[in-house]
């Protein structure tokens, strides 16, 4: 196993370091996820509404957020903004923007797809009931959309892991940099290292990523 | 912004959207095929190929394409395994594409009604015609609208080519800013690039699904 | 029924805590973003929100104040900026930035940028100094302002030991040329032979892995870094030692911070004094170059010999 490389990561606090950079994918991802489910919520139930020039907006902002890749607004943000507006951003703020930005387009849609998929039905038996437009939403409609949803966000959870390995290019030191750094460092010592410490990663992500969506296809599948 | 500066990297850019376009197309095809063969073999639940297809669909939608290339460009030569920049892209954009494909085309073939596979194979329709004729028509129809959201979604996935030094669109950009830091007409010509590139294919697919919903209707 | 509603209104009210309970997880994150810098060992101590006053960049008395200066380095080219294995930085150009820390007063955020990124984090603020291997050409002066220089540079070219390129005629038409995005050799080559073709990337790290891997026929960059890596790796020999003008490298300020660029001159002269590069030298770079290259190298208290 030696000449593949693995013995790097033991060596100093390499492997601890490698873990620490998989943390910083992990915690801006759950934090753009927390402000896009919320965000989103909100962001749904307007696109349901039958205002014009709101729903000429909420188009434009989803097909955006539909075309431009992730890494395409990470440069705009983290560069062009302070280009343009003189704003001073941190990496990580600009980050974790983006991914919500992102995220509450996607969460937005779902929310607005569980809504309509709410038979008319539910409407008209709460109203009869006595209940109010308010009551309906909070007691009858909210609670068996957020239901549905949830399958859906833990999936952009790991869609969000997965997208974290850009912000290395907007120089935040995550796994992918910790890894080049370790194959640098030891370059004399192991010339292999690039294929042990690659491969970890790898692994890594895989062990981070693939409980989550097992998760949220076994809820899906038992709320469904 | 300063117009001769546009100007003079448009030609520049133009090479790379070819380039991009080339690579992301040639890795669409390579996930369609993918997977065709891959829902395929779920669908007939053919045994050992099933677990394999399984493990793989596991394996490239639970981790980065980003981490995928790294993988495959930086790491497989140290054993002995050593492809183009080109080629890797390809795979790799196909690898992964083959894994959401499955399930797209796979979720249209569970759409189909069991009593059509009945009918056709009460008509005296052997199992295979029953599947090419019948059913794969039907699914595919049903999963274009999930066919084009991944293939928008790969093509958007190109962006990270430039960490395997190919001279994609981003790759141009970022390249530009490091030479002569003209930050703001690299961001917006980046930014029209990729509309070029991308705005046809999501409106066919807003307009696909439009159809598919006329389509459904009668039903 | 019933039960069935309360099910429904528990998990609904479940949803909200653990969301708003993340928000506010993320509201103390926000302004505690050390937290997520970890990796890269150093403290933040959110330094680089407070930049946002002035225009673009931090005075010298502002950086004094906050008590931290934000210093952009290599986190991955041994042996000038790189991540040792306990994660600490450590290179020459790292060991001078622990001595302006240390003479300002002040403690150092290290931000780790490639090359490409090297004028835009200046110019953005999002650095104080760039120290990361920065060569002084009269282009990157138009957009920088560079301190005194410190140490000699001019292009070089490597490639292996059973195929070497000693003259840029040698490389065919389909070869391909490994530079990184954003250094003095990418702009070189692409200005005076625009039909070599170049293979490029942005980290150190990846272009020496893709040279070791054997994807180009040579690698072209500053002549220290190629030298370097044929005397750390067997089987590779400098083909071209020296190519284009012999330039220097320096720290470089954000255009118009005149009080930073002042005292940096100062520190480097001074420093001159005590023999501080040649110190420097001796702790991080003679492991690789030996004595032999000392005198070449090293630029002492700004002067080029």
């Amino acid at each position: 196993m030696a000449n593949l490389g693995i013995d790097v990561l033991f060596k100093g606090t390499n492997f601890l370091r490698l873990l620490q950079g998989l943390w910083v994918s992990v915690e801006i991802s759950l934090v753009s996820v927390a402000i896009s489910i919320l965000l989103g919520l909100v962001v749904g139930v307007l696109m349901t509404f039958n205002k014009l020039w709101l729903k000429a907006i909420l188009k434009i902002y989803l097909e955006i957020v539909r075309i431009m890749p992730q890494m395409v607004l990470l440069f705009i943000v983290y560069f062009g903004t302070t280009r343009v507006f003189g704003w001073d951003i941190t990496a990580e703020a600009a980050a974790i923007f983006v991914f919500s930005f992102w995220g509450v387009a996607e969460m937005g849609d779902l929310v607005r797809g569980s809504i309509k998929s709410i038979p008319k039905i539910q409407f008209e038996s709460a109203y009869a009931l006595g209940m109010d437009k308010k009551q309906t939403y909070f007691y009858i409609i909210l609670p068996q959309t957020i239901r549905r949803l949830i399958p859906l966000s833990i999936n952009l959870i790991t869609r969000m892991i997965k997208t974290t390995s850009l912000v290395m290019m907007i120089g935040i030191v995550e796994v992918l940099k910790v890894a080049q750094q370790i194959i640098e460092a030891n370059r004399k010592a192991s010339p292999n290292a690039a294929f042990g410490v690659f491969a970890v990663v790898f692994l890594l992500y895989f062990i981070v990523c693939w409980p989550i969506s097992r998760l949220a296809v076994y809820l899906e599948k038992r709320w469904a | 912004m300063d117009i001769n500066i546009l100007r003079e990297y448009i030609p520049l850019y133009k090479d790379a959207l070819f380039l991009t376009m080339k690579i992301g197309w040639q890795g669409i095809l390579l996930s369609l095929i993918l997977g065709l063969a891959g829902a395929a073999i779920l669908h007939f639940r053919i045994p050992v190929l099933k677990a394999i297809t399984g493990i793989y669909i596991e394996i490239f939608r639970n981790t980065p394409l980003l981490v995928q290339l790294f993988f495959i460009y930086f790491a497989l030569p140290k054993v002995g395994i050593k492809i183009t920049a080109e080629t890797c892209g390809v795979l790799g954009l196909g690898l992964l594409g083959g894994a959401y494909m499955i399930e797209t085309i796979r979720s249209g073939l569970e759409s189909i009604p069991v009593i059509q596979t009945e009918s056709a194979l009460s008509l005296g329709m052997t199992k295979e015609q029953t599947f090419i004729h019948v059913i794969l028509p039907q699914a595919i129809s049903m999963s274009v609208p999930g066919l084009l959201a991944n293939i928008i979604f790969l093509l958007k996935e190109t962006s990270v080519f430039s960490t395997i030094s190919l001279m994609d669109l981003m790759f141009t950009a970022k390249d530009l800013i490091g030479m002569y830091a003209k930050t703001i007409e690299c961001l917006f010509l980046l930014v029209v690039f990729y509309l070029i590139m991308l705005l046809p294919v999501s409106i066919l697919g807003s307009i696909v699904e439009r159809r598919m919903r006329y389509g459904q209707f009668g039903d | 029924m019933r039960n069935k509603l309360l099910r429904r209104l528990s998990s609904g009210l479940l949803i909200t805590a653990v969301v708003a309970a993340s928000f506010t997880a993320c509201g103390s994150k926000e302004d505690a973003s050390a937290t997520t810098e970890t990796a890269s060992a150093e403290s933040n101590e959110d330094s680089t929100s407070d930049a946002s006053s002035s225009a673009g960049f931090r005075t010298l008395d502002e950086i004094k104040e906050s008590g931290t200066i934000n210093i952009g380095v290599f986190s991955d080219k041994s042996p000038f900026g790189y991540v040792d294995e306990n994660g600490e930085y450590a290179g020459y150009d790292v060991y001078f930035a622990e001595r302006i820390g240390k003479d300002l007063g002040v403690d150092i955020n290290y931000v780790s940028t490639e090359a490409a990124n090297r004028i835009e984090y200046l110019q953005t603020g999002k650095v104080d100094i760039i120290l990361a291997n920065f060569t002084v050409t009269e282009e990157r002066a138009e957009e920088v302002d560079f301190a005194l220089p410190y140490m000699n540079v001019a292009l070089g070219v490597v490639s292996p030991s059973d195929a070497v390129i000693e003259s840029l005629d040698d490389i065919g038409a389909d070869d391909q040329v490994i530079v990184i995005s954003g250094t003095t050799a990418e702009t070189y080559l692409t200005k005076n032979y625009p039909d070599i073709k170049l293979q490029k990337y942005d980290a150190y790290a990846e272009a020496k892995t893709a040279f070791e891997n054997g994807n180009g026929v040579a690698w072209a960059n500053d002549n220290t870094e190629v030298i370097a890596f044929s005397l750390e790796n067997e089987g590779y020999t400098v083909g071209i030692p020296s190519l284009g003008d012999n330039d220097t490298i320096a720290p470089a300020v954000t255009k118009g911070n005149e009080t930073l660029l002042t005292w940096l001159n100062d520190e480097i002269t001074s420093l001159g004094d005590e023999q501080f590069f040649h110190a420097d030298y001796e702790a991080t770079l003679l492991d690789t170059y030996g004595a032999d290259y000392e005198d070449t190298l090293v630029v002492e208290g700004g002067k080029v010999q």
